[in-house]
């Protein structure tokens, strides 16, 4: 909200500079973003928090002013003639729903004309961003911004029987309203009627046929309360806002109307000519004095951690406005006064103190601590894990939680249910995903896009997993992989070489090895979104932790992937649950080891696992690895077979091997071989 | 004899001079000082015909002259090894401007290393790290937090529903109500996470961005402590010189409430570009506990006070790193992520 310098002025004495004043006001809770200098006008851009709806007006802000210098605001002046006819004469209130509109003052003003407003008028709306209409209109908006109360002006001839009544909206009810749209009202839905019609939305907007015109003779002034509840609910449900309706629904004061219209009728009669009937109608049924509220020396003191002296604890409250109704050295019981609404507890009270001695003023301490502080439960491993992928040449991603729903349904099985955003910014990404994946490939894409061709990348992350309706979703941590173009782009040498199957086998495996998890095996895996024939399932402790391979090229043609990409996506939690023993050291062996190395004709169809469990099966304790250095298909090679070259390294935990057992082992070995899977050693 | 040994200097040094390599001086030695055909070796055989008076003079001038060889021959060696490893280190000379190879190194983002600096501080002051699920129900999210029904902050405008009671957290604050129902108080706790509001993506905005929620709750809590609290974090985030300010606001969780402001790390306060001129940067929103807060969470205010504050952590890299326009965070860009640490 913006005011202006010069209009404060007139309501306060005090001795700042612009810029003073912002500084002075920002520090007791009215941050002043902007200051702007407007011809001869200095504007100040006031963020005011929701629970300060009493100085969204120029008074309203040189009350806080007054505080601030030790002066007093000047109130407008409302008195003013009066017409010897009686409003109550002419003009008749009702409030049907008391329980939405406690209160409602009606003034009327007899033989104004209508036109246009005085310069002042003009510009002081004019700078402070409002359009002129004409006076009259004009002087509602006026002191609107003077006093903070909404004001609202009906052409009195068109309330059919010269009646107001405040009531619920019938379903179906029509009104234009003066911004000229048709509108279909609801049951909860308050307006302001006539006798048969309504005409008005309360507290929002008036209607167009019943507003004031150049024809206007007689003018009904409405100044009343509505409930800040059923004010947001109506502008909601017509998705409008305007400068009544911000202020109702954050609450306006009920001791207002009286005075806001009494300012207005004065002000009217000055621009736009007419008497002022005799009284105003006010209805106020039920008018409910607040109760005082109670604050203890020891509070102020235990809260804000100092002793402010007490007098001028008491002293703050009434210059605040508070009624101070009885206090003692101990405590203090002060009403606050009718315009502010966030005043309802004790500690209310700790902070109007506390922003009048400045937070400044309250010393600074740490306080005494005699626990400990821990990381989150596997967070240690989480960093580890972060680390490890580092090394790898992986950098994480964080990606949106929200996803398009057909990318997501490419990476879940169709038992999966989802959770859909009823709400979403944008409607092609209104479903929580269930994987990383879509985010991630995305992230490639736009790196792809960029001229960025040799990408690795990973994201940490919570996908989502609805259940039965009423039932909260489950949220599972997971961890994804993405991964194309060259392995070393930057190399010179070999820097051809891509990043392939194996390269997401061995990232997943060096992750693992680093992350102590034990008992790692690989099946194929059965995810569709996975090239058949590089795909696999990874399953630790023989339960399944997740799926890698190359996307399936379907797929990369829809994301527009012109080379291969490869993926992987493990659930977090579970592997996390999995290994992370202390270390224990081995001891170094003692003596040497041997290293035999054959080439064997492998058929086809025998796998490389098949041929490593073989010689596990041998159970011959001094082969204490095996390990594969070539695999060769092509020339010299049978067209059914492929030619694997491991190496067998032989040793013995207490003595060094001679030759003749290290030939019976091998013998063995290639035996085993030729018997159990028709290996042949490759001569 | 004695010409002899003078014809056998003179040969050697002849021969001496054309020694190129080791093998040469090899072969030279051999020819001399060979243990069977040497040609010294010879002279010395020979010595033992010669009459004892001769022997004894020729003895002297050939052995003079073995020596002479040796002590040549030696110098020669070295010379020539010297020379054959200086052509070797020449043959194995590489361009040293030649671009390293590199291995391909990943880094974390930059996010995560603001949470892990974050969640370290504030472990070495004795909090704990907790955390709780995204999407909350409305009681977490709101209700808890004294955000009644109605309440602005509850619209459909800036939150994410699922249903009439799920939504995705708007803020971290659902977990200090989540870690009062696990422990009691005395507690400290720190909450990062992620959090989700319904705002369209901007340079300054993203419907998705990360908070870090902390709260401190004992019998002698107060505002002060606080103040204090956040100092130190700030001191220890931006650097010792940097100073805080507290400014009145309004949360509804919290009662005082207050915005903090540290001042800027880059110009000290004069007023630069990372603070707009204003000299303050704003770090987030704080106060002491809503009594209503604590009551519904069953601690009596009465005998507990406390302190809770929220910061942005996208806001806070968008500071640290210079960060212009804060959608480059999830876009992923390797060019962007790779400029942060390991």
């Amino acid at each position: 909200m913006k005011v202006s310098y010069r209009w404060l002025k007139e309501l306060v004495d005090f001795e700042l500079s612009p810029r003073e004043l912002a500084e002075k006001l920002t520090m007791v809770g009215l941050a002043v973003d902007r200051v702007e200098e407007v011809d001869g006008d200095v504007l100040l851009e006031l963020d005011v928090t929701a629970n300060r709806p009493d100085c969204l007006s120029h008074l309203g802000v040189a009350r806080e002013i007054a505080v601030l210098c030790g002066t007093s605001v000047r109130y407008p002046e409302t008195d003013q003639e009066e017409d010897e006819e009686e409003t109550a004469r002419v003009v008749s209130v009702e409030i049907r729903d008391p329980d939405l509109c406690p209160r409602y003052v009606a003034r009327v003003i007899r033989g104004v004309r209508v036109g246009p407003s005085p310069r002042w008028v003009v510009e002081r709306l004019e700078r402070l961003g409002q359009r002129s209409i004409n006076n009259v209109a004009d002087i509602t908006n006026l002191v609107l911004l003077e006093l903070g109360h909404p004001l609202h002006a009906f052409d009195l001839e068109k309330l059919i029987g010269r009646r107001i009544v405040v009531r619920r909206a019938r379903a179906g009810e029509l009104l234009v309203t003066l911004d000229g749209v048709k509108r279909t009202l609801q049951e909860d839905m308050l307006v302001i009627a006539d006798a048969v019609r309504p005409v008005a939305l309360a507290g929002i907007m008036g209607g167009e046929e019943t507003g004031v015109s150049e024809t206007t003779r007689d003018v009904l002034l409405e100044s009343a309360y509505f409930h800040p509840l059923s004010i947001r609910r109506t502008a909601r449900a017509l998705a409008m806002s305007t400068e009544a309706s911000y202020r109702f629904e954050r609450g306006a004061d009920v001791e207002a109307p009286r005075c806001a219209a009494d300012r207005a009728a004065r002000l009217i009669v000055e621009v736009a000519g007419g008497r002022v009937l005799r009284g105003a109608i006010d209805v106020y049924p039920n008018p409910r004095p607040r109760a005082p509220v109670r604050l203890r020396r020891q509070r102020l003191r235990r809260v804000l951690g100092m002793d402010v002296p007490w007098d001028e604890a008491v002293r703050r409250l009434r210059t605040l406005g508070f009624h101070i109704e009885r206090t003692n050295g101990e405590e203090v019981w002060a009403i606050p006064p009718s315009f502010r609404v966030d005043i309802d507890g004790e500690d209310d009270l700790v902070e109007e103190v506390a922003r009048h001695i400045g937070y400044d003023a309250i010393p600074t301490t740490l306080p005494r601590w005699n626990g400990y502080g821990e990381l989150l439960p596997g967070e240690e491993r989480r960093r580890a894990l972060r680390a490890i992928l580092s090394a790898l040449g992986f950098s994480e991603a964080i990606t949106f939680s929200f996803v398009p729903e057909s990318w997501d349904a490419l990476f879940r099985s169709e038992e999966m249910r989802v959770c859909r955003l009823r709400n979403p910014i944008d409607e092609t990404r209104a479903q929580l995903r269930t994987s990383l994946l879509p985010g991630l490939l995305e992230s490639l894409m736009h790196n792809l896009h960029h001229g960025v061709r040799s990408v690795r990348l990973y994201e940490i992350g919570i996908c989502f997993f609805a259940r039965e309706e009423g039932e909260r979703p489950i949220e599972r941590e997971r961890l994804g992989l993405v991964a194309t173009g060259l392995l070393n782009e930057r190399a010179w040498q070999d820097h051809h070489r891509p990043f392939g199957f194996y390269e997401m086998k061995g990232t997943l495996e060096a992750l693992l090895e680093k992350l102590r998890v034990r008992h790692v095996a690989f099946q194929t895996s059965p995810q569709e979104y996975l090239h058949p024939g590089q795909s696999a399932r990874l399953l630790v402790e023989d339960e399944p932790i997740g799926d890698f391979g190359q996307l399936h090229p379907r797929i990369a043609t829809l994301f527009k992937f012109k080379q291969p990409v490869f993926v992987a996506e493990l659930d977090l939690e579970g592997l996390l649950q999995k290994g992370g023993e202390a270390i224990r050291y081995r001891p170094l062996p003692r003596f040497p080891t041997v290293v035999r190395d054959f080439s064997l004709l492998v058929p086809r169809e025998v796998t490389y696992a098949e041929i490593e469990r073989g010689i596990a099966e041998l159970g011959i304790s001094e082969i204490v690895e095996v390990r594969l250095f070539d695999v060769y298909t092509g020339p010299n090679v049978p067209a059914d077979r492929r030619s694997l070259s491991i190496s067998v390294r032989l040793r013995a935990e207490d003595r060094t091997l001679t030759e003749e057992e290290i030939a019976a082992i091998q013998g063995r070995l290639l035996a085993h071989l030729r018997e159990r899977f028709r290996i042949e050693p490759r001569l | 004899m004695r010409e002899r040994v003078e014809q056998v200097r003179a040969q050697l040094r002849e021969e001496l001079a054309q020694v190129a390599d080791l093998a040469a001086l090899v072969r030279v030695r051999d020819r001399y000082l060979g243990r069977k055909s040497g040609l010294i070796t010879q002279l010395i055989r020979g010595l033992g015909a010669l009459p004892p008076e001769e022997r004894r003079e020729i003895g002297r001038l050939v052995n003079d002259l073995k020596e002479e060889v040796e002590a040549t021959l030696e110098q020669l060696r070295l010379q020539l090894e010297a020379r054959a490893e200086a052509e070797r280190f020449e043959r194995e000379r590489v361009d040293i401007t030649l671009p390293g190879l590199r291995p391909v190194f990943g880094a974390r983002h930059p996010i995560t290393l603001i949470r892990e600096r974050i969640e370290d501080i504030f472990v070495s002051m004795g909090y704990s790290v907790e955390s709780g699920p995204e999407i909350e129900t409305s009681y977490y999210n709101f209700d808890a937090l004294n955000i009644p029904p109605g309440h602005p902050a509850r619209e459909a405008q800036d939150t994410f529903y699922l249903s009439e009671g799920l939504a995705l957290r708007t803020q971290t604050s659902t977990v200090q109500i989540r870690a009062l129902e696990r422990r009691r108080p005395p507690l400290r706790i720190i909450a990062p996470g992620k959090v989700f509001r319904r705002d369209t993506p901007d340079p300054t905005h993203n419907p998705m961005f990360f908070q870090v929620e902390g709260l401190a709750l004992d019998h002698e809590i107060t505002m002060g402590d606080l103040k204090g609290t956040l100092q130190e974090f700030v001191r220890r985030m931006f650097g010792p010189q940097v100073r805080t300010r507290f400014r009145p606001s309004y949360f509804p969780f919290t009662e005082p409430s207050a915005e903090v402001d540290f001042s800027c790390f880059v110009c000290g306060g004069a007023g630069c570009r990372v603070c707009k001129g204003a000299g303050w940067i704003e770090l987030g929103g704080c106060g002491m506990v809503h009594p209503r807060v604590l009551r519904g969470a069953g601690v009596d205010p009465e005998e507990f006070t406390g302190f809770a504050f929220g910061l942005g952590l996208d806001r806070m890299a968008a500071l640290m790193y210079g960060l212009e326009d804060i959608r480059l965070l999830y876009e992923n860009d390797l060019r962007f992520l790779e400029q942060f640490g390991f």
